[in-house]
Parts: C-alpha cells; sequence; structure tokens
C-alpha cells in the first residue's frame, strides 16, 4: 500500500512544481505598454512617415531588448495613416487611444493634423509628442494642463534662426523670399516677415509657386530685379530642386538658405552640383563623426532596414527626432510607474538629463517650455557630393 | 527679361500642344478625348525613367520602347474606357478615361514610389546665354522636337494610307466605312497615336521637370485648355494656341506674379468659349443631327 502511494505524492509535487512554474511565466508575460504612432503613411509625405515609424521602432527595439517597462512590459507601437488630412487624424487619436489604449501619441509631418488633433488629447489625456510637423501653435497653445510635447523645429523659431543668419552671418540686407502656395508657406511668411522685420531687414518681395511648378524663373526673375542680395526658400525637395535649378539657369549666384523641407526627398539627386549652394536646417545629420547613440542608431537601420550607409536614410530629421521622442516618452513611464497619460504628462514635465541622439537633454521639457528642442540645437547644413555635412556658422 | 520668359514659356507651350494634338486626333476621329492624357506623359516619362535610369539602357532603344508601351496604352485605354460606351452612344468615357488616368497614377506611386527622381541629361546641365537670357540646351531642343514631330504628323496625315484613313474617319464614320476603313480601328489607332505624343512629352520633358507620379496632371489639364483655345478640331490652331499659351503664361508670371497666372490663363478659356465656341482658329460647323 506505502509503495503505491509514494508515486502518487511525487506525482502530486511535481504537479505543485509545475503549476508555480507555470503561472510564475504567466505573470509574467505582462500586458505590453502601448504608443501610437498617427502620421502621414501614404501620399506625399509618405517617405516622412516611415522614417518616423524606423526611428521609433528602433527605439523600441532598444528598450525591449534591455527588458521592457514597468517591470518586463514590452512597448508595443500601434500606427495609423491620416493621409494628411486633419478629421482624419482626429478619428485616428481617438481610435487609439480609446481602442488600443495608447498611453502616447506621436504625431507626424502635417501641422493642420496635429492642430486639430489637440483637443483629443486634452479630452482624453493623453500625452502627443510631435516628431516633425513644426507650427508653433501645437505646443504653444494656451492651454494649462498642456498635454502637446515635441521633439522637432518649430517655424518661428526656424525664420528667426534663418534670418539671423542672413542678416548677421551673410552680412544681406535685402533677401528676397520664395516660398511654397500653402499654408506651410504663408506660416513662415509670417515668421519671416516678424524676424526680419525685428532684425531691421525689408524683404524684396516674397514670391510663391504651386507643387509640381515646373519652372521657377519667372519668380526669381522679379526677386533678382528686385534688388535681392540673398534668396530664402521653404519648399519641399521637389519644387526646391526646380527653383535652385532656374537660378542657376538664370546666371543669378546669391546665397541661398532654406527651411528643411528640401530634406524631405532626394534634393541632392534631383539638383546634382547645385545642391552644394543650399545651406538649410536640420536637427542632427547622420553624416559625419557620429556619437556613441548615432553609430548605434545607424548600425540598427542597418540591421533592420537594410539600408547601406547615412545617404539610404530619408528624410533624417524625422528618425532622429522619433529616436530622442519615444525615449524620452520611455523615461516618463518608468518615472510615472503606470502606463497611466495623465501621469506620463506630469513625468514628461519633470524629465532629468537624458542623454539622446540629437544631444544631451538637460531637462527636456518645462511647465512652460513643451519644445525639447530649441535654437541651439539647430545645424545648419549643405550637401557635398550627395552627402549633408554640418557647415560651421562660426 | 523677357526674352528669358519667352525661352521659358517656349518649352512648356511646344509641349502642351504637343499633348493638345493627342486630344485633337482622337476628338477628330471618334468625338471623344483621353482625359489620361497628361498620365500618359507621366508614364511616358516613367517608363523612359525605368530603361535608361533604372535598367542602364542606352538611350535609343530606351525612347523606342517605351513609345511602344504608349502606344500600348493607347489601344488598352480606347479599348477598356472609350468603345464599350461609344458603342452606347453614352457620355461615360469621359469618366472612365478620368479613373484610368487616376488609376495609373496610384499604379506609378506603388511600384516607382512616391518621389521625384532626377532624369539626366547632358543636356540640361550648363546653361547657355542666348540673346542675354539663360537657356539649358535642352529647353531649346523641346520645341524644336516638338514642332519637327506636329509637322511629321501633319505631313503623314496628308500623305500616307493611314493618315488618310484617319481624316476619311474624322470626315465621316459611315462614309469611311462604306470605303472599306475598319473604322473602330482606325480609332483605336488614333488612341494609339494620340499617346504617344503624349509620352513624346513626357521624354522630353522629364529632365526639366524631374519625374514622378503627379508631373502630368496640370499639363494634360493645361493641354486641354490649349485644345480648346486653339479650337479642338484644328491640329494647326492648337500648334500655335499652345505655344502662345505657354508664352503668355511665362510673361504674366514674371510681369504680374505667379499668383494671378492661373486665373489669367484659365479665364482667357472661358473668354475664348464666350466669344468663339469653336476655339480661335476654329470653324464654325452646323451641329451635325
Amino acid at each position: 500500500m506505502r509503495r503505491a502511494r509514494f508515486p502518487g505524492v511525487v506525482v502530486l509535487l511535481l504537479a505543485v512544481v509545475l503549476l508555480l512554474t507555470a503561472t510564475r511565466g504567466w505573470t509574467q508575460a505582462k500586458p505590453p505598454v502601448s504608443v501610437a504612432l498617427v502620421a502621414a503613411m501614404s501620399g506625399g509625405s509618405a517617405l516622412s512617415g516611415e522614417a518616423i515609424k524606423r526611428g521609433l521602432t528602433v527605439a523600441i527595439d532598444e528598450i525591449n531588448a534591455r527588458g521592457g517597462l514597468l517591470g518586463g512590459r514590452k512597448v508595443e507601437l500601434v500606427i495609423r495613416d491620416e493621409e494628411g488630412n486633419p478629421s482624419k487624424g482626429v478619428t485616428a487619436a481617438r481610435d487609439v487611444i480609446e481602442r488600443e489604449g495608447a498611453v502616447a501619441v506621436f504625431g507626424g509631418l502635417h501641422s493642420p493634423v496635429g492642430l486639430a488633433m489637440l483637443p483629443v488629447f486634452h479630452e482624453l489625456k493623453v500625452p502627443y509628442v510631435g516628431t516633425w510637423a513644426a507650427a508653433t501653435g501645437i505646443t504653444r497653445n494656451g492651454r494649462n494642463p498642456n498635454f502637446m510635447f515635441r521633439v522637432s523645429a518649430n517655424d518661428d523659431v526656424v525664420d528667426h534662426f534663418l534670418a539671423k543668419h542672413v542678416i548677421e552671418k551673410l552680412g544681406r540686407q535685402k533677401p528676397g523670399v520664395i516660398l511654397e502656395n500653402t499654408p506651410w508657406g504663408a506660416s513662415n511668411q509670417e515668421g519671416l516677415t516678424k524676424w526680419f522685420g525685428k532684425l531691421g531687414a525689408q524683404p524684396v518681395g516674397f514670391e510663391k509657386f504651386n507643387w509640381n511648378d515646373p519652372d521657377m524663373s519667372a519668380q526669381l526673375l522679379r526677386l533678382r530685379n528686385g534688388g535681392a542680395d540673398a534668396l530664402v526658400m521653404v519648399a519641399n525637395a521637389p519644387e526646391g530642386a526646380q527653383v535652385v535649378r532656374s537660378r542657376a539657369k538664370i546666371g543669378w549666384s546669391v546665397p541661398t538658405v532654406s527651411h528643411w523641407g528640401i530634406s524631405g526627398g532626394r534634393f541632392a539627386e534631383l539638383t546634382g552640383d547645385l545642391s552644394e549652394s543650399v545651406v538649410f536646417v536640420q536637427t542632427y545629420s547622420f553624416f559625419g563623426k557620429q556619437s556613441e547613440a548615432g553609430a548605434r542608431v545607424i548600425a540598427a537601420l542597418k540591421t533592420k532596414y537594410g539600408i547601406k550607409g547615412p545617404e539610404d536614410i530619408l528624410a533624417p530629421v524625422g528618425t532622429a527626432n522619433a529616436y530622442d521622442a519615444m525615449h524620452l516618452v520611455a523615461l516618463a513611464v518608468e518615472r510615472a510607474g503606470a502606463a497611466d497619460g495623465a501621469r506620463i504628462r506630469d513625468a514628461l514635465e519633470t524629465l532629468g538629463e537624458y542623454r539622446g541622439l540629437i544631444k544631451t537633454y538637460r531637462r527636456p521639457f518645462t511647465p512652460e517650455e513643451h519644445d525639447a528642442l530649441n535654437e541651439d540645437d539647430y545645424i545648419l547644413v549643405t550637401w557635398r557630393q550627395g552627402k549633408i555635412v554640418p557647415v560651421s556658422t562660426k | 527679361m523677357i526674352v528669358q520668359l519667352v525661352f521659358g514659356g517656349l518649352a512648356l507651350g511646344s509641349m502642351y500642344a504637343l499633348v493638345a494634338l493627342g486630344y485633337n486626333i482622337t476628338y477628330a476621329t471618334s468625338q471623344t478625348v483621353n482625359f489620361s492624357q497628361g498620365q500618359s506623359v507621366m508614364v511616358g516619362a516613367v517608363v523612359a525613367y525605368a530603361l535608361h535610369v533604372g535598367a542602364g539602357w542606352p538611350w535609343v532603344p530606351s525612347v523606342v520602347v517605351t513609345l511602344i508601351a504608349l502606344a500600348a496604352l493607347g489601344v488598352l485605354v480606347e479599348r477598356v474606357a472609350v468603345r464599350p460606351f461609344l458603342r452606347a452612344s453614352s457620355i461615360a468615357w469621359l469618366l472612365a478615361t478620368i479613373a484610368l488616368g487616376i488609376i495609373a497614377e496610384n499604379v506609378v506611386m506603388l511600384v516607382f514610389g512616391k518621389d521625384a527622381r532626377a532624369f539626366p541629361s547632358s543636356l540640361a546641365v550648363t546653361p547657355w546665354t542666348v540673346l542675354g537670357a539663360g537657356v539649358y540646351p535642352h529647353e531649346l531642343l523641346v520645341p524644336l522636337v516638338g514642332i519637327a514631330l506636329m509637322v511629321l504628323v501633319e505631313l503623314a496625315f496628308r500623305r500616307t494610307l493611314a493618315g488618310r484613313a484617319l481624316r476619311a474617319v474624322a470626315w465621316s464614320h459611315d462614309a469611311a466605312r462604306l470605303m472599306g476603313i475598319d473604322v473602330t480601328r482606325t480609332i483605336s489607332v488614333a488612341y494609339a497615336l494620340s499617346s504617344v505624343l503624349a509620352g513624346v512629352a513626357g521624354i522630353l520633358l522629364a529632365p526639366l521637370l524631374n519625374v514622378s507620379a503627379t508631373m502630368g496632371t496640370t499639363i494634360g489639364l493645361k493641354a486641354f485648355a490649349v485644345a480648346i483655345i486653339g479650337g479642338i478640331e484644328s491640329a494647326r490652331g492648337i500648334v500655335v494656341a499652345g505655344i502662345l499659351y505657354g508664352i503668355v503664361e511665362s510673361v504674366v508670371a514674371g510681369y504680374l506674379g505667379t499668383g494671378v497666372r492661373e486665373i489669367i490663363g484659365f479665364a482667357l478659356v472661358v473668354l475664348v468659349l464666350l466669344a468663339r465656341p469653336w476655339g480661335l482658329f476654329g470653324v464654325p460647323t452646323p451641329r451635325r443631327v
């Protein structure tokens, strides 16, 4: 009898041990922490959405490789395409928060979409972290508490940066401006008018062009005949290329500075050697000597997306901004100690130092300043043989 | 400044004319037009890019194969989007051709990508100075080839058997049929020819405009305006109107600003339609009932 009961005890013990390990394993498979990207993934700006997605993914892979957040919860990325359409952005923002449970939402290139989604984030109490769209009103919106954060440029600041460069560094007094006939162009016309005015210069003209315009000679002739001694350009890659080619055609050599739209496409390929005559703004350059973080990101992009080198990182600012934005959100989640939008928002405002890709953020955000990057973080760059290299402005 | 503007207008204007001639050819033979002509321009540029830049072919075979592909595209458009509706005397061909154009644009976005690519031409690197204006040699080549081609088409219409068949069909389907001309086939040829002309415009413009899925849309629209201004049944009128439209557009942009360019351009279309519904160079014909 006794001999017969012994195996029964062993079986029982084994079963208990198995059950214990199984439930331990089970409790370890904690629910993921969801974050979302609502950006243009299709259409003319699809490249920017892809670039942002890559930056976020590389950062998330790093975080998950370290064991995730909040004691072992993996970070999961949900992506929605807003197609550059503000009302689709609003629907998508609600969807990712209410149905997918996203605790932070990253934004894409289009400012009108970011502005339209603003009330949703305040209503649902989930922070938005912009990675591209530069409209001033996204972060400076007068709300308290303010749920809008940004790791990107800001049109108003970029316009000041460009105006200062033209007046103080280049010593020019009569800039001519050529910009695209869109709300983005209009917001920069406002900013440039303001900052050139404050610096005591009067632009000789603001010329406009439409998307897909083939020849910009007429606009440039008007600026040249108006006496412009510098050219400021607000354009995306295809039209920016036409501006520069038309400028060369009419034989006008004039210093040309540009907003960063031209870096969202193949400007260097479209203009060849002429690309070297343009300086423009970036938040980060993957060319040249890289920090440890830069080298790590490039290596990750190589293995994950099969790029050959930094020249394949299209729309680089999207990737760089998104990478830092994701890590900042991760730090805030840890600091908040919970996957909860409102607490993450509070934590973002009190984050300490973070050694990021773009820079070392001493204090990324404060209650007053929701833009993590400022004028000091902008760099002026140009192309040399198809590669983006920083220019010294000192 | 005026010389500079005229050069700019000449290159684009001659291409408007070339594309508009395509509208003329199909309209004359079948009273229909291919509203995806603009997309045919784009397809011409994209296919030439894929062969010449992508696959590294020399330019002669690239151009030949591109034009054969464009002819096939024209035949396809006619077969799928025009013939079924023509038989039913419906004007649904209008929407159907627009739909095909949108499909073409999106297919190219999927296959070719969304960003503009450069089409290298050794003639569009260093500008020449002509009469005090800067101009890329390629910009001079464009109107030259365009006009030569238009003359060639006109000659072919008058001297060759196929050309005469086209003109006969344009005159009267019934009479042509009685003379043993295959009207359906002739319309198909007209569509092929019209697509080929658009394709040539695409190849010629590629180095100046860059290659992208949306490069043809505006050109197609403006070429249609040109066809209306010149008189859609008058080939010569279209050639003149196209070149004039390009130059006026450029001069207006230069002196009055780009903001008013499209306003004046399209206001012209309305004015011409009001004053001479048959176009500047067209002949008022009593409507055949």
